[in-house]
C-alpha cells in the first residue's frame, strides 16, 4: 500500500520502465549464457586482431621475409614459426581472420537480403507464392550443398566475391523459414488486421509491420548464417578451388600444413585451431543470442 | 496413408527431375571440355570426333534427354577417365569404402551420442550433462577436416598409436571412422538430451512416478519410446549424408572411396561419372525423406489416427 504514494514519480521517470524492455530482458538472458558471452569475448578479440592486423604484425601477409629461416618453429620472434615460403605464419593467421570473417559477414548479409524479402513475402501472402518458395527450399535440401558450392566454384573459377555469392545462395535457406515461421504467426495478429482494414498494402503491412516484429529471428538467422559461411569458404579452400593464394586463407594453410604436418607441426596446428576457434566462437554466441531472443526457438 | 505416399513421391520425381535439369546445365555451363586439360593438346579434328563419338556436339538439351533416357534404363555410361568400366562399375567399387568406413562411423556414432544425450537428460546440470553439450557443440560446429586433421596429429603425429592413412588392414580405419562418427554422435547427443527432456516433462510421466513405477521402468518402457520418434526420423538422411563419403575425411586419410571422384569429375568435366553422382546423392536424400516421412507417420499414432478420421 505504501507503494500508492510513490507511484507517480516512478510513472515519471521512464529510467524505472525501460529497464524492464525486451532488450534487456533478453541482455539478461544472454549474459547469464557464460558460454555465449565468452564465446563473444573471443570473438570480439579476433575481429579486433583482424581489423588491426597491419598493427598487430610488422610484416605484410605475403611478404617473404624471412625465406632463410623457412620452416622455423615458433619462437619469440615469430609467435607460429615461419611457413615453407618464408613468410610469418602469425601474420597469415591474422589476416586468415580478415579474409574468413569478412567472408562470414558478407555472405550473412547476403543471405538475409534475399532470404528475409522472401520469407516475409512468403509467410504474408502464403498460396501461390509461399508454394514456389517452399518448392524451391526444398530443392536445396536434396542437393548436398558442398557439392553444388563444388560446381559453383569450379564455375566461376574461386575467388573471394565468388564465394560469398555461394554461401549466400545456401544461407538464405535458413534466414528465409525463420522470417517466413514468425510473419506467419503474426499475420493473423489484430495489429495486422486493424492496419489493413485501414487500406494499407501488401507492402506497408511487411514493411512497417511485419518485418519490425520479425527483428529476432533476422538476427539470429544473420548470426548462425556467419559460421556456416566461414564453414563453406575454408572447405572450399581446402579443396584449392575457394580463395586463391597468395590470398591467405585457413583452410588453405590446413590443406598445405597437412604436408608438412609430421615435420613441421606448427604448418596445420595453428590454422587449425585458429579456424576452430573462431567458429566455434561464432556458433556458441548465435545460439546464446538465439536462445536470448527468442526462447521459443531454443534447441532447435 | 497411400494417397499420402503417392503425393510425396510425384513430388519427389519432380524435384529429382528439377535438381537433375539444374545440375545438367550448372555442369555444361563449366567452361572446357573433357579433351581441353591434357599436357599434350590434341588436334581439333582428333578432338572434334571424340565429342561426337560421345555426343557431345549435339545441343544440350538432346544431350539432356539421351542421358535421362540411359538413367530411365539404369544405363549411367562410361567414365571418361577410366573408360575400361562403365559408370555403374565405377561407383559399385568406389563406393565400398566410403559404405564402410562411413556406415561404421554412423553406427558407431549415433548409439554413443544417445547414450550420451540420454545420461545428460536424466542428470541435468551435473558434468556428464556439460560433457555432452560440449561434445554436441564441438561435433556440429568444427569442420570435419579440422576434426580429421586433428586426430592424425594427435593419435598419430604425436601419439603414434594409429597408422595416420590408407585402407587395407582395419588398424587403418580406427581414425577415418572416429572421423566419420563426430557429426552423428553430436547430432543424436543433442537430439536424444533434448527429446527425453521434453517426453519427461510429461503429465504422463508424473502419473507413472505417482503410480510408483520405478524410475529404470519409467526411463526404458515409456520414456525411450515416446522419445524415439525424431531419432528414428533423423537416422537415414544422416545415414545418406555421411555413407556416401566425405571429400575431406577421404583425402586426409587417402581413402580411395567415392569422395575423390565428386573433385576430378568436376575437374576433367566427366560429365556421366559426375551427373551419375549428383544424381545419386540426391535420389538417396529424396528416398531417405520419403521413407522417414513414411515412418514417422506410422510411428506416430496421433498422425495416424487422424489420418483415418479423414
Amino acid at each position: 500500500m505504501t507503494d500508492l504514494a510513490t507511484a507517480p514519480p516512478a510513472l515519471a521517470s521512464p529510467g524505472a520502465a525501460r529497464r524492464r524492455s525486451p532488450l534487456y530482458l533478453a541482455w539478461r538472458r544472454f549474459a547469464a549464457n557464460r558460454a555465449a558471452l565468452g564465446a563473444g569475448v573471443v570473438l570480439a578479440v579476433i575481429i579486433l586482431m583482424a581489423i588491426f592486423a597491419p598493427l598487430v604484425s610488422k610484416t605484410g601477409p605475403n611478404d617473404q621475409a624471412f625465406l632463410t629461416t623457412s620452416l622455423a618453429f615458433p619462437s619469440a620472434e615469430h609467435w607460429f614459426g615461419v611457413d615453407d615460403l618464408g613468410r610469418d605464419f602469425f601474420t597469415r593467421i591474422v589476416y586468415g581472420a580478415r579474409v574468413s570473417l569478412g567472408i562470414g559477414l558478407s555472405a550473412a548479409l547476403f543471405s538475409l537480403l534475399l532470404g528475409m524479402p522472401l520469407g516475409a513475402l512468403a509467410g504474408y501472402l502464403g498460396g501461390r507464392f509461399d508454394w514456389v518458395i517452399m518448392r524451391i527450399i526444398e530443392l536445396f535440401s536434396v542437393v548436398p550443398p558442398l557439392l553444388a558450392a563444388l560446381l559453383l566454384a569450379t564455375l566461376t573459377r574461386g575467388g573471394v566475391w565468388a564465394i560469398v555469392l555461394i554461401s549466400g545462395l545456401f544461407g538464405w535457406v535458413n534466414v528465409c523459414l525463420l522470417v517466413r515461421a514468425q510473419v506467419k504467426s503474426f499475420r493473423e495478429k489484430e495489429f495486422i488486421m486493424a492496419a489493413r482494414a485501414l487500406g494499407a498494402s501488401p507492402w506497408h503491412i511487411v514493411w512497417r509491420h511485419l518485418l519490425p516484429n520479425s527483428v529476432s529471428p533476422v538476427i539470429v538467422g544473420f548470426v548462425l548464417a556467419i559460421p556456416l559461411a566461414m564453414m563453406l569458404e575454408a572447405s572450399l579452400s581446402f579443396l584449392g578451388i575457394g580463395v586463391q593464394p597468395p590470398t591467405p586463407s585457413w583452410g588453405q594453410m590446413i590443406n598445405v600444413g597437412m604436408n608438412f604436418m609430421y615435420f613441421y607441426w606448427h604448418m596445420a596446428v595453428f590454422p587449425t585451431a585458429a579456424l576452430a576457434l573462431t567458429i566455434l566462437s561464432a556458433s556458441l554466441l548465435g545460439d546464446g543470442l538465439r536462445d536470448a531472443l527468442d526462447p521459443t526457438l531454443k534447441g532447435r | 496413408m497411400l494417397s499420402f505416399i503417392i503425393r510425396r513421391t510425384l513430388s519427389m520425381l519432380a524435384t529429382f527431375i528439377v535438381v537433375s535439369i539444374v545440375i545438367f546445365l550448372m555442369m555444361h555451363s563449366i567452361p572446357g571440355g573433357p579433351f581441353d586439360g591434357y599436357d599434350m593438346p590434341l588436334p581439333d579434328n582428333i578432338k572434334a570426333r571424340l565429342m561426337a563419338d560421345l555426343g557431345l556436339d549435339k545441343p544440350l538439351w538432346e544431350q539432356y534427354l539421351r542421358y535421362m533416357w540411359g538413367v530411365f534404363r539404369l544405363d549411367f555410361g562410361v567414365p571418361y577417365q577410366s573408360p575400361g568400366e562403365t559408370v555403374m562399375g565405377l561407383i559399385a567399387h568406389a563406393w565400398v569404402p566410403s559404405l564402410v568406413l562411413g556406415g561404421l562411423g554412423v553406427l558407431i556414432g549415433a548409439p554413443l551420442g544417445i547414450l550420451l544425450g540420454m545420461a545428460a537428460a536424466l542428470k541435468r546440470n551435473s558434468w556428464i550433462d556439460y560433457v555432452a553439450s560440449t561434445i554436441a557443440t564441438l561435433g556440429l560446429t568444427i569442420p570435419v577436416f579440422v576434426i580429421s586433421t586433428l586426430l592424425i596429429l594427435v593419435f598419430a603425429v604425436w601419439l603414434k598409436w594409429t597408422p595416420a592413412s590408407g585402407w587395407g588392414e582395419p588398424r587403418r580405419w580406427i581414425l577415418p571412422i572416429a572421423a566419420y562418427a563426430a557429426v552423428p554422435m553430436a547430432t543424436y547427443a543433442r537430439y536424444a538430451r533434448s527429446a527425453m527432456l521434453d517426453t519427461l516433462n510429461k503429465p504422463f510421466v508424473t502419473v507413472l512416478r505417482a503410480k510408483g513405477l520405478s524410475e529404470r521402468r519409467i526411463v526404458f518402457q515409456h520414456v525411450l519410446r515416446n522419445s524415439a520418434i525424431p531419432m528414428i526420423t533423423i537416422f537415414l538422411p544422416m545415414f545418406v549424408g555421411i555413407a556416401t563419403g566425405s571429400i575431406f575425411v577421404e583425402k586426409i586419410f587417402r581413402v580411395p572411396g567415392l569422395g575423390a571422384y565428386f573433385v576430378s569429375s568436376i575437374e576433367k568435366r566427366d560429365y556421366p561419372l559426375e551427373m551419375a553422382l549428383m544424381l545419386l546423392i540426391s535420389a538417396l536424400f529424396c528416398i531417405s525423406y520419403l521413407v522417414s516421412d513414411i515412418l514417422y507417420a506410422l510411428l506416430n499414432p496421433r498422425i495416424r489416427l487422424g489420418g483415418k478420421d479423414q
